[in-house]
């Protein structure tokens, strides 16, 4: 009969619209591959922003728990939880390490010199506070998209042997410290570096 | 049996016609009523080579950039400027704010493109929530900046 | 230990669910009785171990035990009790408890109140009702358990409940609304059921109606109450946004309304079988839609819950499961079912299926509007939003051949009607109606003439249904008093008319609240004052007070009707302690033909406010609509038919069933 193919117009409709759904579900913009999480820090040499001279590498970090922010004078919500990791730093001893990134610094095409992105960095501290023991100035953005960094501002807690523990994307308030940040860190720098499970 | 059938093509025809015209009308209403989403440096660099006409009616979202938020003495007249990753854009916004409205909240306001890089607003949404920000928005900033240069092989 | 207990309580829920799933149906099918008769002691255990865990739960929260995470995120010392209370359904766990805990007293009420139905139909029933309940305890217990403990942190002190749910709107819109969502599940569970035995014949329709009535009066009331909590709590005067959290809700209620119309003219007429069953997959299946767009966080709302992928992902699973299964269950059974009941062109049956599909339009806009941005995303067409106008529109185009039907489906007569007596009895209401509406649309000094619009065809509707009740006394012995001849329609019927004149009146509201409404945003400074109609708001200034768990500027206005004072309107906004979060608490005065309503804005410069001021016109008629709706439902849920016994007395007292066709 003509009738058998109009009741199959409900479930080829019903899987249209169930398939749409799972697209939706997964192109939920906040959800990271966090493949970073649960290993070491990629090897990197890179300068410090402030004395280029000066070099780093993923053993400058080991020995203390530390949260490596990567931010940039251009990103507005970097600027915006300034001073609640400055309150961090001076309140819970909390340690910060930047890393840098500018892309209008690029050494190939770039249109800012080192020197005047060196002075906007100061500016914008001394005006909201300056968390960070040190930032590190990845130059090329490689060791940045080695982490996994999509935006900014971004932040990894490190263990004490220089493992990530998590990623966390945005910025940090309150909230988040007391909720997803602090719970972590207190584990961390309580226990021993071997302490924390992966 | 030819009076059924009379009836069931009535009752067919009747249906079709029903459907068509209310999907031509859902077309119409609809063609009035969408609003493209951009951020403020898609206003201002075109998205996907295309840059909004003056005029159009859109959907911005964007970071209150902190220290732009300037009122009118008289009137509640505000205007305040929206970032994401690129140069700002100015928000004209006349009415009350909402509650959760604060400088460096991501917001996302409705409205129509007047100049270049202004927008005059009708509504203006910020969410309930303090680690808001837009869902759009959130997918633009993943895409931005991480284009690996192919020449950096000049080393640090 | 009341925590483990909970705990077991919701693993005992499940286990019993799963037994409900399995036993009942095998005995059903391989028609053993022993097997059929466990299924009413396994719905009692699987709605007394649910109710176990959400006492747990709720004790839990009065005792401020923050060793549960969901308490700590959701609770706090100073929370007044009450609230502590309903915050135990202010989250997402919690809330789904209360889900889960309404859906296992719908099964426990389908097996104490079927005791007229064959017990293998009421096993399939719980059986499929069970199906239904597994998934939903796996949901719980895997991805969102309320009973997750958050040792060996355990915090001072909560975050507290989110203050927009601080509230008594709050504390009874989530139960009203999730016994309506989860209410469609027993229409679910009757179809389900039929499909599985193969008997889709009236009776299941009948089976069926009284539970659609009632999960639609709880839907229709948990909407009302989102509505009139949004209206008065969230500050900005609205009463509906178009948001995707509202469309949730709607969608089941427009596919339930075709649902409950449908069921009728199956019971009564035999016909339109597969479109009912298909109804009855649709409306579940739209009730699980909405609770997945709302958790899942796929599209952006105003307000929704945390998102979190795998959560959507296991609702979308529950969603296929059933919904898929249903509809390919129909599909494989649908082409054997012959409709046998014969009808013109003009009869009631017509107009019931020209309502019904009005009605599914009406859902297919809602869910083209809701799920077109995620469409166009996933496309790579880019993100789009679709707004209120759009809805707007498609509506005043729906409304207009809808009501026209709704006027005319109780007036004409089954399978048949002369096309003249309705003409005259429609152009009559028609003439009156019109009349009415450009009386009060010259009231105004306003022009709106969508107002004459929707005036006309509420009162259309209002007419019509006086003519209908006329009609049918005229139609009964007259040797009966008219009061007496009143009361001899049934209830049922008495329930059509109070749904459809609660309909009017909700329109009414909604047409002079758009058309008539003003509003004014204005800055003030204290003394200064502003003048809307009749009515002159004067501020005089704000102070501060200090509630439970809030802090409060406390804005002071004295309302002046034509130089005489009316009242003081307090408007406040607070600042929760806790969570820092700023709150606008409106100052509302009511009457039945108006609404005052201020709101503050923020503080500007030298003492001066944004202050928000409306005056909405008949606003309050809306949700009174809804409650007359709601009441017609209860009204048609008490009808003596339902209690099975009384049916062959009671056909020569409704002069409606001597059209019930036995003919083929």
């Amino acid at each position: 009969m003509k009738k058998t193919w109009l009741v199959v117009i409900p479930v080829v409709l019903f899987s249209l619209i169930a398939g749409f759904l799972y697209l939706g579900l997964f192109s939920d913009p906040r959800e990271l591959d966090s493949q970073i999480t649960g290993r070491p820090l990629p090897s990197f040499t890179l300068p410090d922003l402030m004395e280029p001279e000066k070099q780093y590498t993923p053993e400058s970090l080991a020995g203390e728990v530390t949260i490596l922010n990567v931010w940039g004078v251009w990103c507005v919500t970097c600027a915006v939880e300034m001073p609640y990791l400055t309150q961090l730093k001076e309140e819970k001893g909390v340690k910060f390490v930047g890393l840098y990134f500018d892309q209008d610094l690029d050494p190939d095409n770039g249109t800012k010199t080192l020197n005047r992105v060196q002075q906007e960095v100061s500016a914008l501290l001394s005006r909201y506070g300056n968390p960070y023991a040190f930032n590190i100035f990845d130059t090329y953005r490689d060791t940045s998209l080695d982490l996994g960094v999509t935006g900014a501002p971004e932040h990894f807690v490190i263990d004490k042997k220089g493992i990530v523990r998590m990623h966390h994307v945005g910025d940090i308030n309150e909230r988040v410290w007391r909720n997803k940040i602090e719970p972590l860190y207190r584990k961390l720098t309580q226990g021993s570096a071997t302490g924390a499970d992966s | 049996m030819n009076p059924r059938r009379k009836q069931r093509l009535l009752v067919v025809s009747a249906v079709v016609l029903l459907v068509g015209g209310a999907i031509a009308l859902m077309l119409y209403a609809l063609n009035d009523n969408i609003d493209l989403f951009y951020t403020p440096s898609e206003i201002i660099e075109g998205k996907k080579g295309e840059k909004p006409q003056v005029g159009q009616r859109l959907r911005i979202g964007g970071m209150v950039v902190p220290g732009t938020v300037e009122r009118d003495n008289q009137t509640l007249q505000v205007a305040f400027d929206l970032v994401d990753t690129g140069p700002p854009v100015t928000v004209l916004y006349n009415g009350i704010l909402p509650d959760l409205f604060r400088e460096g909240q991501g917001i996302v306001a409705t409205g129509v493109l007047v100049e270049a890089t202004t927008i005059k607003a009708q509504e203006v949404l910020a969410k309930h929530d303090e680690e808001y920000m837009p869902p759009e928005l959130a997918e633009k900033m993943k895409g931005i900046r991480h284009v690996k240069p192919e020449n950096a092989g000049g080393g640090t | 230990m009341i925590p483990e207990l909970g705990n077991i309580a919701l693993t005992l829920a499940l286990v019993s669910a799963i037994l409900l799933a399995v036993f009942p149906l095998w005995g059903a099918q391989t028609n053993q009785s022993g097997l059929i008769a466990t299924a009413r002691p396994l719905a009692l255990g699987m709605f007394t171990f649910t109710l176990i865990a959400f006492v747990c739960l709720s004790y839990a929260f009065a005792t401020d035990d923050f060793s549960l995470s969901y308490v700590a995120q959701n609770s706090n010392t100073q929370l007044p009790m009450q609230y502590k209370l309903t915050a135990v359904w202010g989250g997402h766990e919690g809330s789904f408890l209360l889900w889960v805990l309404m859906l296992s007293l719908w099964t426990v009420a389908v097996a104490i109140f079927s005791g007229s139905i064959p017990q293998e139909m009421v096993a399939r029933v719980l059986a499929v009702l069970g199906m239904v309940s597994v998934g939903f305890y796996l949901f719980m217990l895997l991805t969102s358990n309320p009973f997750q403990s958050m040792l060996p942190f355990v915090p001072v002190d909560g975050q507290d409940l989110n203050p927009l749910l601080q509230d008594f709107g709050m504390i009874i819109h989530p139960p009203m609304l999730y016994m309506g969502y989860v209410g469609f599940s027993v229409a679910f569970a009757f179809a389900g059921a039929a499909l599985i035995a193969g008997k889709l014949d009236s009776t299941w329709a009948r089976w069926s109606r009284p539970w659609v009535q009632a999960a639609w009066c709880f839907l229709t009331i948990g909407i009302c109450l989102g509505s009139w909590w949004a209206y008065y709590e969230l500050g900005w005067g609205g009463w509906w946004f178009w948001d995707p959290v509202e469309n949730a809700s709607f969608m089941p209620w427009l596919a339930g309304t075709a649902l409950m119309h449908s069921l009728a003219v199956t019971e009564k007429r035999k016909v339109f079988k597969s479109w009912t069953v298909l109804l009855a997959i649709g409306a579940f299946s739209l009730s699980l839609l909405g609770t997945f767009l709302v958790r899942s966080g796929v599209i952006v709302s105003v307000h929704s819950f945390a998102s979190d992928p795998t959560r959507g992902l296991f609702i979308l699973g529950i969603l296929v499961v059933l919904s898929g299964g249903a509809l390919l269950l129909f599909a494989l059974r649908a082409a054997s079912l012959n409709s046998v009941g014969r009808y013109q062109t003009v009869s009631r049956e017509v107009m019931l299926m020209g309502n019904n599909i009005l009605l599914c339009a009406a859902t297919l806009v809602v869910l083209l509007g809701t799920l077109l941005p995620l469409v166009h995303k996933e496309l790579g067409l880019g993100a789009i939003s679709i707004g209120a106008p759009f809805f707007n529109k498609m509506f005043v185009y729906l409304i207009v051949p809808f009501v026209f039907l709704l006027c005319i489906g109780p007036l004409s007569r089954w399978k048949q009607q002369s096309v003249k007596a309705l003409a005259r009895q429609l152009i009559t209401a028609f003439c009156i109606s019109l009349v009415a509406a450009l009386l009060i649309f010259f009231s105004y000094s306003e022009q709106a003439y969508m107002a004459v619009l929707g005036l006309t065809l509420s009162f259309w509707i209002l007419v019509a249904s006086v003519l209908e009740v006329w009609q049918r006394i005229g139609a009964m012995d007259s040797q009966y008093s008219i009061a007496k001849r009143l009361r001899m329609l049934t209830r049922s019927h008495w329930g059509m008319i109070l749904g459809h004149v609660g309909f009017a009146v909700t329109l009414i509201g909604i047409t002079l609240v758009s058309n008539y409404e003003q509003e004014r945003d204005v800055r003030m400074l204290p003394g200064e004052q502003i003048t809307l109609s009749d009515y002159t708001f004067v501020f005089n200034g704000v102070s501060k007070t200090q509630g439970p768990n809030y802090e409060s500027d406390v804005g002071h206005f004295s309302v002046y009707r034509s130089g005489e004072k009316l009242t003081t309107m307090m408007p406040e906004k607070r600042i929760y302690t806790v969570q820092r979060m700023p709150m606008t608490e409106a100052a509302i005065h009511t009457t039945i033909s108006r609404d005052l309503f201020i709101a503050l804005g923020e503080p500007l410069d030298d003492g001066a406010w944004a202050v928000r001021v409306y005056i909405k016109p008949f606003v309050t008629w809306i949700w009174g609509g809804g409650a007359i709706m709601a009441l017609g439902g209860v009204c048609a849920l008490s009808d003596r038919r339902y209690r099975m016994s009384t049916l062959a007395k009671f056909k020569k007292a409704s002069p409606l069933s001597s059209a019930t066709g036995e003919h083929a």
